[in-house]
């Protein structure tokens, strides 16, 4: 099928391929990894897909704000702050 | 990238050390500029503004960490680098052609980049535009003109290391926060 049009540089993408993707990503979904079963079907997957970068993108919004704040108080004597620059430093 | 060949994964053990070498480092530039009085801010935008730093800081370490190779992280740096580019710079932009299909500019600012698309057709590409897949171009950067598996790809890379990313940074409060 894909010899047909001289212009195109790629096949098709075949069903297989969306599955195997498909089963790859529930694999690293938090939600979805316990399963039993690991036919989640792929809208479901695309679905939680979707929501967990949604949560991470907000869990990094919250971590930075933390982390701000926490480096605004930071001593710079304290055990802390000679770890982090023993570790910036190696 | 034609689906037949898979780019290494990678390692995430690796890959969060040395994201959290360069984010320290860049913590540790933000930090000087940070205790520097700002007389006519008020301090709830600087609040706003110290841990949007951070937050940019964060992203452009883990999408340096990974360099070139993957398209989501090029479309950061490629973004981040904009911003800086377009603050200094206030005047209107001429128009840019790129014949580099997969960095998009999500911006609305003056600079406009032309994507050539590659596998438009539905025939090829059932899943392209269906309303799930739309939602995940918007959230994953660079995604935009894909093709599905080449997203679904990128997605699969960009929740690794974000989730690399978000252990680190916890581990980083919890190191500040016990004194």
């Amino acid at each position: 099928m894909s010899n047909r049009r001289p212009a195109s540089s790629t096949p098709r993408i075949t069903d297989e391929q969306i599955i195997e993707l498909v089963s790859k990503l529930q694999q690293l979904l938090p939600e979805l990894r316990n399963r039993r079963s690991n036919k989640a079907s792929a809208s479901k997957v695309l679905q939680e897909t979707c929501n967990y970068v949604r949560s991470l993108h907000k869990e990094v919004d919250d971590l930075s704000d933390r982390l701000s704040q926490l480096l605004s108080t930071i001593d710079n004597d304290s055990p802390q702050a000679s770890i982090i620059r023993s570790l910036i430093n190696q | 990238m034609s689906p037949s060949q898979q780019p290494s994964s990678p390692n995430p053990t690796h890959l969060k050390i040395r994201f959290a070498r360069r984010f320290l480092r860049a913590l540790n530039n933000l930090n000087i500029t940070k205790t520097s009085p700002d007389d006519d801010d008020d301090g709830e935008n600087r609040v706003y503004r110290r841990s949007r730093r951070v937050k940019i800081a964060a992203y452009t370490a883990m999408a340096s960490v990974v360099g070139s190779r993957r398209a989501w992280s090029r479309a950061v740096l490629w973004k981040v680098r904009n911003r800086s580019r377009n603050r200094s710079l206030l005047s209107v932009r001429p128009r840019r052609k790129r014949v580099d299909c997969k960095i998009t500019n999500n911006d609305h600012d003056h600079a406009k980049v032309f994507v050539r698309r590659r596998n438009p057709n539905p025939k090829r590409d059932p899943f392209r535009d269906s309303g799930q897949v739309l939602k995940l171009r918007k959230l994953v950067p660079g995604a935009e003109t894909m093709d599905s598996w080449c997203l679904m790809d990128e997605t699969a890379d960009y929740i690794k290391c974000l989730a690399a990313q978000v252990e680190v940074m916890k581990t980083l409060v919890d190191l500040y926060t016990t004194t």
